[in-house]
């Protein structure tokens, strides 16, 4: 302070002496000489530069290498898919009538007539049969539709469904074909009726499932009664979640050293493939088998009752590690022993076998005791069983012929995908929004894009093949967005740690930058107050 | 006994593979238990189960004998050859002699894992090692998973495939080694290992398997080997060996189970050594070696052997004993007793459903009541020398016990990365002479660490002359780990995985040595928030010292404002009285809130004004 030369040419009024307030003590103290203005300028520098560099360069560093990073979200249009305010599930369903004995006019009619039928039966929008008139050297793969309906003129009005071709047959008696300025016939309302029947079971459980999930109630649909979707609920709980391939582990339990092998790939090539290979559009299916001797069942009791089935797997011992590559497992047993399950209504004879929902299958077979080696032949029921229960585990409908159930099953998986992906993209955008400190690293954020993408294009082409494979992709995508490790592998920092580490350099380096600063600002107040006493008296004088 | 080992070794293969050239489906499995008594009161017991699966079975995965849990692993690794070892304690080769197998189905203490991948590359090796580790890990409830880069090394010399590789090429095959030694081997690793049998625990000799005996055994170790073989014009097979062998303590075993804690006998119980001169009814020298020799099988693993597994090949016996054939033996009903022609073997032969058990009486004849345990090729002892925190080194005792002839061996370290070898410190001198001799190493691979991400790999050819002790030594420094690498037991030390030596002439032999424990120098845990709190108050010195001569006024001390004890004496009198009358004031007139406070403020600031500015 003193290195400072004496200014003498300052033309500054020298300021004042600090004059002791009212109601201090009257001092015999020494008054410290008048300061100079350079010197409370640098001051006044001094302390501006230190904050300055805390706020300026301190700030940003102290954000920057703190801060968590959290990729941008559309948290908004993620809800809005979650509430299904995104995606209206349409499933349009052409379904073509072929009427060669009918004149074009006539057929014409029939079909308008039909479908005002359809129309006034229908009361789910989501869901929504559209006729045409088919051209019949085309089948159905070639023009999109779901079923044909052939009508053929015979004796009287029958539907029957054939068993291998989504094909409708109708015949009708000649007589009542409608006539062209008829407003309604019963043929018309016999096809219509046949086509609801048909397809009632698809349409309960697609409104099921969309009733289950978070849809607004202006798509909801109604009318479905308490029996209904409680069995559609045992049904949805049973089967597996879907998954592009499942692994089938064919299994040879048996309590004592005997049989010890099992001609269990003939059988499953003369009673399963052939179901596989109906369901390899949907499904790829990978098989193993293994034989388990010495292995004791749960529950000893000879007679099974109900609760005895859920125990009678020995999970403990039994080795039925699911496969490794991460399809998900089915698992059918054979257990060889002559148990039998008791069966609540009497009359009914006693069933060899029960399904474990989405697990798979046990099926008690009882053998000689001496049978060391189990042929093909043997093994037919119980593969015919497991065939039978695969098809519920994968979740197929139970009625109507084979390609419809199957045609089916890809509209119902494909529904079940989207909606699942939806509301997977609903509880990543909530949990984003519940949990601030959370990251949220860049593959979450393109995994969400992605989802949203092929939800939007499942959405557009609900009902086809195309549709599944987009849904298949966002469901993927979604899951592995939402289970993304480094989101939850973060290092939880709890607020003590913190202060604790803040603390020690924070507190006593803060404390003289803050009461620099305050005394700065005072000391800056009175010099204004002062100057302008000065000025005041000097326009008096 | 080795010869005998081999001798039974080379029957069983032999018999095996006539087997599966004779007819595929007839004896696909058989096991063996071989009890060995061993000096010091002592039983090692070999349990040996084998079974194959053709090749074509196992890809279309149709599994019989062959566990599917294993066999879905090793299709989904690429794996072709496995090898996997638990073990436990230390083979004491001064009084037991020679290794059972030849040393070929035992591991370092811990778990130890080698396999050959197919892989086209190294990386794709790693993922394909990352996933056998990983599945392995689920399967047998052990560790597994921490076999990580810096614990996987890729042998050059040491281990050689026993199994036959017909359609690959080296290129495409990688071996990779893995083992954790801190490791500890327990029951939960015997239960899954019992589900791979085909009869499980129930049938067989797996009946005798019991975690409480396997577990209490002086040494043990248990193996799990996958080999394709594939017989000269047959079809090829996937073999699977799974192998116990364990060092029982016959007195120990001896205890009852609800009584287990040693009990000093009583004093006319004690057996004492009458043939030193000093024995008198107070003085007793304790007998050695041949003392407690008698038992029984249900003694030894509190249980009898449950019939055997109906799978088993009926032409190799299930039970072999070890003892000269003057030592009689009993047994119950249903087994046929047949000596072998060697003297110093004998086989049962057991009737399916029949409860097996042998009883050994208390021997006549002293002299034979052992087979006399044969010299093993070599003894290995390895420990730590030197002091401190900063470095240490490793000594390898290798000793030749034969008279005439020499042993060439591999001898393969995988140190963790924070030991960090000094390799030109390496040197190798034979006991009695100063200077190294180099001479002895033939053959040095070494693959330095990295820190973080690799181990050490050190393997050494070299030979031990005949009758001589060589001295292994090399220098080695111990880095420091960072503050989150180390274990919640870091003070108890860091395990050092046992060396292996792989004896290449005059016979196939391995051996291991023992793992050990180094020390690392070990922080206060304590430590971050102690420095954070020292540099934090350093910092605030010297920023507060700075930024105070920066912006204060100096003045001379009777120009400053009046400090001391009587001024704050005199403040808080005042402010004291201050409150004092307010309070009064607000006892005797009503004035409204704000107002109260308004004048609190004033009377505030004016106290303020008096806190001059310095």
């Amino acid at each position: 302070m003193s290195a400072q030369p004496l200014s003498s040419n300052d033309n500054d009024a020298p300021i004042t002496p600090i004059t002791p307030k009212e109601g201090a003590p009257a001092s015999t103290r020494k008054l410290p000489p008048p300061e100079k203005p350079s010197d409370v300028r640098r001051r006044s520098h001094v302390i501006l530069s230190f904050w300055l560099i805390v706020l300026i360069l301190g700030l940003p560093i102290w954000w920057k290498t703190t801060t968590i990073y959290r990729a941008d979200l559309p948290l908004q249009e993620m809800l809005e898919w979650a509430d299904g305010k995104a995606c209206r599930p349409v499933f349009p369903l052409r379904i073509s009538i072929q009427a060669t004995s009918l004149q074009d006019q006539e057929a014409q009619n029939l079909l308008r007539l039909t479908q005002h039928a359809l129309d006034d039966l229908n009361d789910f929008a989501g869901h929504h049969l559209r006729l045409q008139l088919g051209d019949e050297k085309l089948d159905s793969a070639d023009n999109g539709s779901a079923l044909i309906i052939r009508l053929t003129p015979g004796e009287g009005t029958t539907a029957t469904l054939d068993p291998y071709e989504p094909i409708l047959d109708i015949t009708y008696p000649p007589n009542t074909i409608p006539s062209p300025t008829a407003s309604s016939s019963p043929l018309a309302t016999y096809i219509a009726s046949q086509l609801r029947t048909t397809f009632a079971e698809e349409q309960a459980t697609i409104s099921y499932l969309l009733s289950t999930n978070s849809m607004p109630s202006e798509h909801r649909p109604l009318g479905l009664s308490p029996e209904t979707t409680e069995s559609l609920a045992k049904r949805t709980t049973r089967s597996l979640k879907y998954a592009p391939t499942y692994h089938l582990t064919f299994s040879l339990f048996t309590s004592g050293p005997l049989p010890s092998s099992w001609n269990i790939e003939g059988a499953i090539d003369e009673y399963m493939k052939p179901v596989l290979e109906v369901l390899s559009p949907i499904h790829n299916f990978t098989i193993d088998t293994q034989v388990q001797l010495y292995a004791s069942p749960g529950v000893q009791n000879q007679i099974l009752n109900k609760e005895d089935l859920s125990s009678f797997i020995n999970a403990a011992e039994w080795p039925l590690s699911p496969s490794i590559g991460g399809a998900p497992t089915i698992n059918f047993i054979v257990f060889i022993g002559n148990q039998t399950i008791a069966n609540p209504s009497q009359d009914s004879p006693t069933s060899q076998s029960w399904l474990i929902p989405q697990w798979g299958t046990v099926y008690l077979l009882s053998l000689p005791d001496d049978t060391t080696h189990v042929a093909a032949a043997t093994l037919k029921q119980p593969l015919l069983t497991f065939t039978s229960h695969l098809l519920s585990l994968t979740g197929t409908p139970e009625s109507g012929s084979l390609p419809l159930r199957l045609s089916t099953l890809a509209r119902i998986r494909s529904a079940d995908l989207l909606l699942r992906a939806s509301s997977t993209l609903g509880s990543l955008a909530r949990l984003a929004m519940a949990l601030p400190s959370i990251s949220i690293p860049s593959s979450v954020a393109d995994g969400v894009t992605k989802t949203m993408s092929h939800l939007r294009l499942a959405c557009d082409n609900l009902g086809g093949t195309e549709g599944l494979a987009h849904a298949r992709i966002a469901e993927a995508e979604a899951e592995r967005a939402f289970f993304e490790k480094s989101m939850v592998g973060q290092l939880y920092f709890p607020d003590e740690h913190k202060i604790a580490v803040y603390l020690p350099l924070l507190g006593p380096v803060a404390v003289p930058l803050v009461m620099g600063l305050i005394n700065e600002i005072k000391a800056w107040r009175k010099r204004r107050r002062e100057r302008a006493e000065k000025g005041a008296e000097k326009k008096e004088q | 006994m080795r010869q005998l080992f081999s001798f039974v070794l080379l029957s069983l293969v032999s018999l095996s593979s006539f087997f599966v050239s004779a007819s595929a489906a007839a004896a696909d499995y058989h096991e063996q238990l071989v009890l060995r008594p061993l000096p010091l009161s002592a039983l090692l017991a070999s349990f040996n189960f084998r079974s194959n699966t053709s090749l074509s079975e196992f890809e279309a995965h149709n599994f019989r004998f062959f566990p599917r849990s294993l066999g879905q692993i090793l299709q989904h690794a690429g794996t072709q050859e496995l090898h996997l070892r638990f073990s436990l304690g230390r083979w004491d080769s001064e009084s037991w002699g020679a290794r059972p197998w030849d040393g070929a189905r035992e591991g370092g203490t811990g778990v130890e894992l080698w396999a050959w991948l197919q892989a086209a590359t190294d990386e794709e090796a790693d993922h394909k090692w990352l996933t056998l580790t990983n599945a392995l890990s689920g399967l047998f409830c052990a560790s597994l998973n921490f076999i990580d880069g810096t614990r996987t090394t890729r042998p050059v010399m040491s281990f050689q495939p026993e199994g036959d590789h017909l359609n690959t090429t080296a290129v495409d095959t990688h071996l990779l080694y893995g083992v954790l030694p801190h490791e500890v081997v327990c029951t939960e690793n015997l239960t899954p290992f019992l589900k791979l049998l085909p009869c499980k625990g129930k049938a067989g000799i797996a009946t005798l398997l019991d975690g409480h005996k396997l577990f209490d055994a002086s040494w043990q170790s248990m193996a799990i080997d996958v080999r394709p073989i594939c017989p000269a014009g047959g079809e090829c097979v996937l073999q699977i060996e799974l192998t116990i062998d364990m060092v029982l303590d016959i007195d120990r075993s001896k205890r009852p189970r609800d009584n287990p804690i040693p009990r000093p006998p009583p004093g006319h119980e004690l057996p004492c050594n009458t043939s030193k001169p000093y024995h008198s009814h107070d003085t007793c020298f304790p007998t050695d070696h041949q003392a407690n020799q008698d038992w029984t099988l249900s003694q030894i693993f509190g249980r009898t052997m449950k019939g055997t597994c109906p799978l088993t090949d009926p032409t190799v016996p299930p039970v072999c004993l070890q003892v000269p054939n003057s030592r009689s033996v009993y047994h119950s009903d249903g087994v046929l007793e047949k000596k072998n022609l060697d003297r110093v073997s004998r086989c049962f032969e057991i009737k399916p459903d029949v409860n097996f058990e042998i009883v050994l009486p208390t021997p006549d004849d002293e002299s034979a009541v052992l087979v006399k345990p044969e010299t093993p090729l070599l003894y290995a002892e390895r420990s730590f020398t030197g002091h401190g925190q900063e470095r240490g080194g490793v000594q390898t005792i290798l000793r030749n016990p034969s008279p005439d002839t020499e042993v060439e061996f591999i001898y393969m370290e995988s140190l963790p990365w924070f030991m960090r070898v000094y390799l030109h410190t390496m040197s190798a001198r034979l006991q009695g002479q100063s200077a190294k001799d180099d001479a002895l190493i033939k053959e040095v691979y070494y693959r330095p660490a990295v820190d973080r991400a690799r181990g050490t790999q050190l393997e050494v050819r070299m030979r031990v002359p005949p009758a001589s002790t060589v001295f292994l030594t090399y220098d080695f420094e111990k880095s420091i780990l960072r503050y989150t690498e180390y274990p919640p037991d870091a003070n108890r030390g860091f395990d050092v995985a046992a060396a292996v030596i792989t004896i290449l002439s005059p016979a196939a032999y391995n051996l291991r040595t023992t793992s050990l424990l180094c020390s690392l120098p070990t922080p206060d845990f304590s430590m971050p928030y102690n420095v954070i709190i020292f540099t934090s108050t350093a910092i605030a010195l010297a920023f507060g010292g700075m930024f105070n001569i920066l912006v204060r006024r100096f003045v001379a001390a009777d120009e400053g404002p009046e400090v001391g004890l009587a001024v704050l004496k005199k403040r808080i009198k005042e402010r004291v009285g201050a409150l004092v009358e307010k309070i009064k004031k607000d006892k005797g007139q009503k004035i409204p809130y704000e107002a109260r406070n308004k004048s609190g403020k004033a009377n505030d600031s004016g106290v303020e004004t008096e806190v001059i500015k310095e």
